[in-house]
């Protein structure tokens, strides 16, 4: 049985900003990983391979089809909990970015647009 | 003295345009059509933005968190999507109107082809962020938007009865359908909600705290004030000229009859410059209003003063959101009538944005000792029940005057 | 059913949803009592803005390229309105003179536009065009008195 301080700590912190070490912001809390009993909370889940899970069934089957499978590395990744340094109006993690694989879509040397001259 | 233009040119600045295309095409039409009968329905607009824009700059500047994280956070992932493919398909036709709006003004000053005017228009707006600090850009489309102020002169001129005028600011409620979409219109065109959405995710780029919550509600009461007192100018002015002698406003250019009466080609011209910055102001804020609530949702980096560099996706969102919106602007559709229908759908979809922010604001776990006190409640809460019965009448009422049609 | 008998019942299907698409759609269908004052309505509203754009060129208080680019669209809308009301089919046939009368304002109220629009700096122009506007104006203003007179 979770107890009910758990759930609120689960419900709060789902669907939170997350920032790196450099206060960068990498992506939102999209799934949470529980283990044990009594639950303890593991590892934090991002990225689009998750998303089908979190609407109703039948939205889920499209979701899937755009959003991708949740293969861990590519649609999906998974934070330790053990890498998050604090909590407050964002999930402040320990390292920076590409240390854990995060904010990859944000990676200035996989746009063009880092490179116009406006910059 | 001094600190007062100071604080007076800040909100001028804040608030950006004060009027889009939007505010233009519905007073315009809810004076032509029904005089000034429909003055309470714009002061009702006026405050529910005031309230809801008090909100959420009070829940940026206190919790960091702008409108679509609180949407996400409070109301979910699901329903969260939704709000935002609404938020976004509407934000969209907005941008096409405005695009469409600053090329119909240039087409009335220089007569040269519209469909020129609109790639020119976006054109001119990526150079204009790219190139111009952003708080210069603010300045120029907030001070020019002033021009609009020839508005009240007109009314001055006119010198309409005012009894009648004061009249009109009682609520009364017309069983015509048409009286009651243009209720509707006017008062979604008042609260368009990418307003509030690009002026929450400007506090937190201000890097706004508690210290600022005075100045925003000052905005909250002062700036959309003077947006209020530009449009119920604007209702005066067409209600005096175009309601006794039945002209239906379908076009932009009308909107600037009244002023060249009252002042000659002086006064169009104000009046065009000023409808120019304002539509210009909006298409701004539109569009990055688009492009701030995706990365908000889907925890991008963004913001307008981090650059193509640090947030890549936040500003080729950007670029698609302009560039879908000239696309729409081309496609031969009057940008009035794009207009009407992003005005309608918006209020359909404001519950939806509205009621996250205000369950927020009012959370002690959210915002300690800055949580919505007894007004703030209570106007929060009248002016939602007020959002959701607008929002269930508007495609009826659509439908049923084919468009405010008749 | 067998496969030739249902083939039959989807192309009847869709030759009916064809007809009911081309009897309700817009210039093909009939013209109501009400959509034919409508029309009449929406021709002296346009000949009223007109008239004001006419009045700032009069005056010399108005820009040229604004009064052109006014003229233009509302000579536009004159001449759709002028086009509806001249395909459409009348649902009362006791109306064919009055349709018959608002088809011919509105293609004055289009050719005075026409005329702002070429002239869109000349005061005699705008005087005349004002002047004539007004007229048409009436007409139309007289038209939707007689609809009105002869709804039931």
């Amino acid at each position: 049985m979770r107890s009910k301080g758990e759930i609120y700590v689960v419900h709060r912190l789902l669907d939170e900003q997350i920032c790196d070490s450099d206060g960068r912001r990498v992506g939102r809390v999209d799934d949470i990983e529980l283990r044990g009993s009594p639950p303890r909370i593991t590892a934090l889940l991002v990225g689009e391979g998750l998303y089908p899970r979190r609407l109703p069934r039948w939205a889920a089957r499209l979701a899937r089809r755009i959003s991708g499978p949740e293969t861990w590395g590519s649609n999906a990744l998974r934070i330790p909990w053990e890498e998050v340094d604090e909590l407050s109006s964002t999930v402040k993690l320990r390292k920076k970015a590409e240390d854990l694989g995060l904010g990859m879509g944000d990676d200035p040397r996989r746009w063009i647009v880092g490179r116009l001259p406006w910059n | 003295m001094k600190t007062i233009l100071k604080i007076a040119l800040g909100i001028i600045a804040a608030i950006g345009g004060f009027l889009d295309i939007g505010d233009l095409v519905f007073t315009t039409q809810a004076g032509a059509l029904f005089r000034y009968d429909l003055l309470w329905a714009v002061v009702l607009g006026v405050l529910g933005i005031g309230v809801y824009a008090e909100m959420s700059g009070r829940v940026a500047a206190v919790s960091g968190r702008p409108v679509f994280d609180v949407i996400r956070m409070r109301m979910g992932f699901g329903i969260g999507l939704v709000a935002l493919v609404a938020s976004t398909a509407i934000n969209l036709l907005t941008v096409a109107a405005e695009l469409g709006g600053i090329a119909i003004v240039l087409e009335l000053l220089l007569d040269a082809p519209y469909s020129m005017f609109v790639v020119t228009a976006a054109i001119a707006l990526v150079l204009i962020v790219a190139l111009l600090p952003f708080g210069g850009i603010e300045r120029i489309f907030g001070y020019g938007g002033l021009l609009l102020f020839v508005v009240v002169a007109t009314v001055f001129h006119q010198n309409p009865d005012w009894g009648d005028v004061a009249h009109g600011f009682v609520p009364s409620l017309d069983s015509s359908a048409l009286y009651l979409y243009f209720v509707v219109g006017v008062f979604a065109a008042t609260l368009m909600p990418y307003e509030v959405h690009f002026y929450s995710s400007g506090a937190i780029e201000e890097g706004w705290t508690e210290q600022n919550l005075k100045e925003n509600r000052l905005n909250a009461i002062l700036g959309y004030g003077i947006g209020g007192i530009l449009a119920v100018a604007l209702v005066i002015v067409s209600g005096y000229l175009f309601h006794p002698i039945g002209v239906e406003p379908s076009d932009l250019g009308t909107v600037a009859l009244p002023m060249q009466g009252a002042f000659g080609e002086t006064g169009l011209l104000l009046a065009l410059g000023g409808i120019l910055f304002c539509v210009g102001g909006a298409a701004i804020d539109s569009s990055f209003a688009a492009s701030y609530n995706l990365a908000q949702f889907l925890g991008w980096e963004w913001g307008r003063y981090q650059g193509p560099r640090k947030a890549p996706r936040f500003t080729a969102s950007w670029l698609v959101f302009l560039a879908i919106g000239v696309a729409v602007a081309q496609s031969g559709i009057n940008p009035v009538e794009i207009t009407e229908y992003s005005v309608v759908f918006s209020v359909v979809a404001l519950p939806l944005t509205y009621l996250p922010v205000l369950l927020i604001a009012g959370d002690r776990s959210f915002m300690s000792d800055f949580a919505n006190g007894r007004i703030a409640t209570f106007l929060g809460w009248l002016y939602f029940a007020v959002i959701v019965v607008l929002a269930l009448a508007a495609v009826p009422l659509l439908l049923i005057t084919n468009g405010g049609g008749g | 059913m067998s496969g030739t008998s249902r083939k039959r019942v989807r192309s009847q299907a869709l030759g009916l949803l064809a007809a009911a698409l081309l009897l309700t759609s817009p210039g093909c269908g009939d013209l109501s009592n009400d959509e034919l004052n409508r029309g009449v309505e929406s021709l002296s509203a346009l000949a009223a803005q007109g008239q004001l754009v006419a009045n700032g060129v009069a005056r010399d208080a108005t820009k040229t390229t604004y009064a052109r680019a006014m003229a233009r669209t509302l000579g536009e809308e004159a001449e759709h309105e002028a086009e509806k009301l001249a395909d459409a089919t009348l649902e009362e046939s006791e109306t064919e003179d009055q349709r018959h009368a608002a088809v011919a304002v509105a293609g004055e109220i289009s050719d005075l536009l026409s005329e702002l629009q070429t002239f869109p700096g000349d005061e005699r122009h705008g005087e005349l065009v004002e002047k004539h506007l007004e007229e048409a104006q009436e007409k139309a203003d007289a038209i939707v008195a007689q609809l009105s007179g002869d709804a039931p």
